[in-house]
């Protein structure tokens, strides 16, 4: 029920907000959770358990609450104790079969007996009944329903920076983010509740300094991730995620209070004291009436008073350990309430409805009868705490078992990582903010700013946790492990099939594995497994934490993803002439130019016959572009190179090809050299940034007096060819178009400053045009004009690949592999192996006595071949083994026939032999092997100069 | 990590250019040891000596890697050994 | 009134080069060279910037000297760049979700000249104030230049909606 206003907290009564839980209507204030709200309006059974279906209500009220987990809508994983209440929410339980009320699964708790640790293992293993049981798994197991109507959000991703960056906004994290602001270092502190202070709840002196200095940037309701390299972490906001590297990172995360293990342990009512306290201060809800309140810390008689306050009826402190110390005991006096020492809560007794705890059972510690019975309608739990670790590990560092405090606590932290506070093993309140301060001043000393204070903290005088909250009962159902409903006899028995190391026995009862991931049952289930193996907890360690400490929506972590596109400058040419467009690599192309009424592979046919007939035009400005100038110029080619370079003209062109290292072919292009000790030189579109890189490489390796520039988006190129061409290209140049074949030209086109390299690449008389990208498009326009009246057509990347196809002139990745070397490649006559040394040569040398594995052959099918034809990568069989794959294959219109590439066996290679090659539905089809150009054998076309 | 020209910047803008080792004399060695240079590595941890490029800049380098504790013990430009 | 303002100054002059020798011919071309690697200069209608050790990068009316004749060890660059300049108040949470330098921790008297990457692209920063507002010039090639444009434009956008978590109140 709503309490009277509490100082400090965190509703807005003059906003109430209305909203239904399993088709009910409730009421609740802006600032309440769901849980809160729900708590509140008197619901205590907010879900059901995974295995067991057992009624669940608040446990932590701190994110851990997984048997809370609602569907809002089509929303899930609603955790109610952290989601904030929205007006009009409709919320439903999850893992019900039916409501909440009438679940049909709550009778699997009859069956539990059948349903032991890693019982799916040893189970449901006939193949015949799987798929019957896999159905049946996939609709009881699952928590919630992804609605496939969702829209597809992303949110804002930023990155930050700071120099200390404070996780945790409880006494020793504001104390670090102060004295570290203090010392001039820029600071931000995170914290993921709605208010700083922890579990002050807010209001404090400690906490208006902090939001008021100018140094210290807050984020409030913001979780830190994960730690990543470097002080990198990721910070998640509701609404987007701030990508923060900081100089040093100060963790300051607390701890997470623990459950004590009894029978019964999960009945609604039953919670951490710490729960109690946040429902109290921050939403002003009482939690129960009448308590009975489990003890084994200071934590748990400090909030006595808040109790008290809130008119809850104490019960009984029933306090865990034999000796309670006098001033914890005397509050208890004053307030008349019995205490308990050394005893402990056998088991819980639920009302009637099974839905509340009733009251409890309580004995000697070690002797479980005789019991009494203490009617209550709630236990606060406060027997211990484990550190919110997580980044700790995260960071690498290594952690040790404190006997002192019966935790986990940093042994060595990597350089420039801090700790204070619970998660440091300190939990006297003076003595955190002290943590606090020393920890935030070592940081900011650590960024340079001042020097690290010198600051004892005084050690904790007694254990705020108690090292074995463990009750056994022969029936059961005593949970150390909410989320996957696991018992203390399930660990044991884990341990007792052999599973008794702390990896083993995690992955197979999957404690720690639930949506909270451990955080209320690793501590626990290492406590049972140190037990029952006879060592202790720093001997048997933990698990690791992952990434992410709560989950991150995908919403966030999609964000708006860079995908980088690059243009030509014709790019709206291109379009407006029609172009449909296909990606290669990080460019846009033109795969073909559309006419109306025309299929796909008619267009594409008609570009290639344009440039067999008349003239064709095609933007070649992806091709990477290099410049290279010196008096080691030439030098530098030889050595990158396969071919010589050092004796090229000026004034001529040559094809290059480059291999790696071990001697593979990687990229090809052509050299021109413009002087003596100019060359401009082209590469593949894909290889352009990485043998810019890898070029520069070499020379800082080798120190050449030489300079490569890479011109590639600064100049535009585009191949005119056809026979009709030179025509076109006439009335707009002011170089003497008889320049020879292979010959390199400068000049101007349609008035702008121009490269012309005569090339052969398509088998038609062409020029490739070069010029500042800049004018790239004026030109284009330039020749499109001047080519209406010969009929020129724009053409594509598809039609470019079959013109070059018919004069079987090769493309670097399709035609060659990660494998292959020249010779396979029938690029022997490029291979200079006589200079004195070019990159890959030696290995080259390795394998010219070797035989050849593979031959890369020209084919044809029959004329007139009917039926499908095989498709690139098709294999070549002989006698039923595999002996190469098509490598490229085009319907030629111009010779009628189908060609192609392949590679096959060298033994087959023969011009004549017969080639079979196996499609996909596995038939045959008969391939020639044969000379290569296809068309026009001996290059007239091409080289021709009247 | 720390581009000796351009200072510390995400990994992110940076590429690896494998570690530096000395090419063999191809013209006096064996077929094997040329093999051992193009296709073998060094697996084991410890600080290397590997080429970085810091790709925006297109500035090649060498860093120190200690590459069992995931440290980069210093970077700079390369001075001509190797 | 758009919370950043984009303007495309492209078709200025510009001109580059790169080398060894470089810093020597541009001096003797009467030009200021800065001296600092990654630093500028303000010229008469533009500027000279320092790109790393070896290379220069002249804008404005300037450039046209670096049509001069070469020395060996002076390589010429041609620039055709997609050139830039934004501000606006909400410039520096455009930076801040498209790139990872902390352009708010330079110190701008030296005048610092950053090549990095922003929204995945090669760029050229010369970060600045203007009018009690952060401005800066960006450079990139221009065949990214479209893409970038767009994708600065759109995130810009979203920016200015009252929506986004910068418009929200929270502190950054």
């Amino acid at each position: 029920m709503r309490l009277p206003p509490q100082s400090g907290e965190w509703i807005d009564r003059s906003q109430p907000l209305n909203f239904r839980f399993e088709g009910r209507a409730y009421t609740g204030f802006e600032g309440d959770t769901v849980a809160s709200a729900l708590w509140a309006s008197g619901v205590s059974m907010l879900g059901h358990s995974f295995k067991y279906h057992r009624p669940r209500g608040i446990l932590s009220a701190a994110n851990h609450d997984v048997n809370a987990l609602m569907q809002a809508g089509g929303t899930p994983n609603v955790r109610a104790d952290a989601t904030p209440l929205e007006a009009g929410m409709a919320l439903t339980a999850v893992n019900t079969f039916g409501t909440l009320e009438r679940d049909a699964g709550r009778f699997l708790g009859g069956f539990a007996r059948f349903l032991p640790v890693g019982f799916y293992y040893k189970a449901f293993h006939s193949k015949r009944l799987f798929p019957l049981w896999e159905r049946m798994f996939r609709a009881m197991t699952g928590l919630g329903r992804v609605g496939f109507a969702t829209p597809r959000l992303r949110t804002p991703k930023r990155y930050g920076f700071c120099d200390v960056l404070v996780v945790g906004g409880g006494p020793s994290g504001l104390n670090a983010a102060l004295a570290a602001a203090e010392q001039g270092a820029d600071v931000v502190l995170v914290d993921e509740h709605a208010r700083l202070g922890g579990s002050t709840h807010g209001a404090s002196d400690l906490v208006d300094q902090v939001t008021a200095h100018p140094r210290i940037r807050v984020f409030t309701d913001t979780f830190a991730a994960g730690y990543y390299a470097d002080h990198w972490v990721p910070l998640v906001e509701r609404d987007r995620i701030t990508k923060m590297r900081a100089r040093a990172v100060v963790v300051a995360a607390g701890a997470y209070e623990q459950p004590a293990v009894f029978r019964n342990n999960d009945l609604p009512g039953i919670m951490f004291a710490t729960a109690a306290q946040r429902l109290i201060r921050r939403y002003a809800v009482r939690p129960a009436q009448r308590v009975v309140v489990l003890a084994a810390n200071a934590d748990a008689y400090r909030a006595l008073e808040a109790f008290i306050d809130a008119g809850i009826e104490v019960a009984a402190v029933i306090d865990l350990r034999d000796d309670v110390p006098a001033d914890q005991q005397s509050v208890l006096a004053a307030l008349r309430i019995p205490l308990h020492t050394g005893h402990c809560i056998v088991e819980a007794l639920p009302a009637n409805d099974g839905k509340r705890v009733a009251a409890v059972r309580v004995a000697a510690v070690g002797a479980p009868a005789p019991a009494t019975n203490i009617t209550c309608d709630g236990v606060f739990m406060s027997v211990g705490w484990a550190p919110a670790a997580p980044l700790l590990y995260q960071a690498g560092t290594k952690m040790r078992y404190d006997d002192g405090v019966h935790q986990f606590v940093p042994d060595t932290l990597p350089d420039g990582v801090f700790a204070c506070g619970r998660v440091n093993g300190i939990h006297t309140p003076a003595a955190r903010l002290l943590d606090g301060e020393r920890a935030g001043s070592a940081a900011a000393a650590h960024c340079g700013f001042g020097t690290m204070k010198a600051i004892s903290v005084p050690a904790e005088m007694e254990s705020p946790t108690h090292p074995w909250p463990i009750v056994s009962h022969p029936k059961g159902k005593n949970f150390i492990d909410f989320d996957e409903d696991l018992q203390l006899a399930d660990l044991e028995n884990a341990i007792q099939e052999g599973f008794d190391n702390i990896e083993l026995m995690k992955r197979y009862s999957t404690v720690g594995m639930g949506p909270s991931q451990g955080k209320h049952s690793n501590m626990n289930a290492l406590r049972v497994l140190a037990r029952a193996t006879g060592s202790t907890p720093g001997e048997v360690g933990t698990t690791t934490a992952r990434p992410f400490f709560h989950p991150v929506p995908m919403s966030h972590l999609a964000g708006r993803g860079f995908t980088p596109e690059r243009r030509t400058p014709m790019h709206a040419l291109h379009t407006a002439a029609g172009a449909v467009w296909m990606p290669a690599g990080v460019w846009q192309r033109p795969e073909y130019y559309a006419i109306a009424g025309q299929s796909r592979s008619k267009c594409i046919e008609g570009e290639a016959m344009a440039v067999r007939s008349g003239v064709g035009l095609i933007d070649v400005g992806t091709l990477g572009k290099l410049e290279i100038r010196g008096p080691q110029a030439a030098e530098f080619l030889e050595r990158v190179y396969i071919s010589k370079y050092a004796g090229l003209k000026v004034g001529m062109t040559r094809y290059a090809v480059m291999c790696d290292e071990s001697g593979v072919v990687i990229d090809d292009g052509v050299v021109a050299r413009l002087a003596d000790d100019h060359f401009y030189f082209t590469t593949t579109t894909s290889g352009a940034a990485l043998i810019y890189r890898e070029l520069s490489r070499w020379n800082t390796l080798w120190k050449l007096d030489c300079g490569i520039v890479n011109l590639t988006g600064a100049m535009a190129a585009m191949n005119l060819a056809g026979p009709k061409a030179r025509a076109v290209l006439a009335g707009l140049t002011d170089v003497d178009l008889s320049f020879p074949y292979l010959a390199v030209r400068e000049g101007t086109v349609a008035g702008v400053p121009a490269r012309l390299m005569r090339v052969g690449f398509v088998g038609e008389w062409g020029v490739e045009i070069h010029v500042p990208a800049e004018h790239g498009a004026a030109v284009w326009d330039a020749l499109m004009a001047a080519g209406q009246a010969h009929g020129i057509r724009p053409f594509g990347v598809e039609a470019q690949r079959l013109l070059r196809l018919e004069k079987g002139h090769l493309i670097i990745g399709q035609d060659t592999d990660g494998l292959t070397t020249p010779g396979e490649a029938a690029l022997d006559w490029a291979v200079k192996m006589d200079k004195p040394f070019f990159v890959g040569q030696r290995s080259l040398q390795a394998i010219a006595g070797k035989p050849r594995r593979q031959q890369l052959v020209g084919f044809m099918l029959p004329a007139g071949h009917a039926g499908d034809a095989p498709k690139e990568c098709h294999l070549v069989i002989d006698n039923g083994d595999i002996a190469g794959r098509v490598t490229s294959i085009a319907w030629s219109p111009s010779l009628s026939r189908h060609i192609g590439l392949a590679y096959v066996q060298s033994g087959m290679a023969a011009v004549g032999n017969t080639l079979t090659i196996r499609l996909s539905d596995g038939s045959l089809v008969t391939a020639e092997v044969v000379k290569t150009p296809f068309y026009d054998p001996d290059n007239l076309r091409q080289k021709e100069t009247t | 990590m720390t581009c000796p020209v351009n200072g510390p910047r995400a990994i992110s803008e940076f590429a690896y250019g494998g570690e530096i080792r000395p090419m063999p004399d191809p013209t006096t060695c064996s077929d094997d040891a040329w093999a051992d240079y193009v296709f073998n590595r060094n697996g084991s941890p410890g600080v290397k000596r590997e080429w970085w490029c810091h790709t925006p800049s297109n500035t090649w380098f060498v860093a120190e890697r200690d590459t069992a504790r995931d440290v980069i013990v210093r970077t700079y430009l390369y001075a001509g050994d190797s | 009134m758009s919370a950043i303002a984009f303007e495309n100054v492209s078709r200025t002059p510009r001109a580059g080069v790169k080398g060894p020798g470089a810093a020597a011919w541009i001096a003797a071309l009467d030009l200021p060279v800065p001296r600092a690697p990654n630093s500028w200069l303000p010229l008469p209608g533009g500027l000279i910037a320092r790109l790393g050790l070896t290379e220069f990068l002249v804008e404005g009316s300037e450039a046209a000297k670096l049509a001069a004749p070469l020395s060996p060890g002076v390589y010429p660059v041609l620039r055709q760049d997609t050139a830039l300049v934004l501000h606006g108040a909400r410039l520096n949470e455009l930076l801040l979700e498209t790139c990872s330098v902390d352009f708010r921790a330079l110190n701008l008297s030296t005048r610092p000249v950053v090549l990095t990457s922003m929204a995945g692209v090669g760029v050229t920063v010369i970060p600045g104030e203007g009018g009690g507002m952060p401005c800066c010039r960006i450079w990139c090639d221009s065949t990214y230049g479209e893409w970038f444009v767009e994708t600065l434009t759109g995130v810009a956008g979203e920016l200015e909606q009252p929506g986004h978590p910068c418009n929200q109140g929270v502190t950054a």
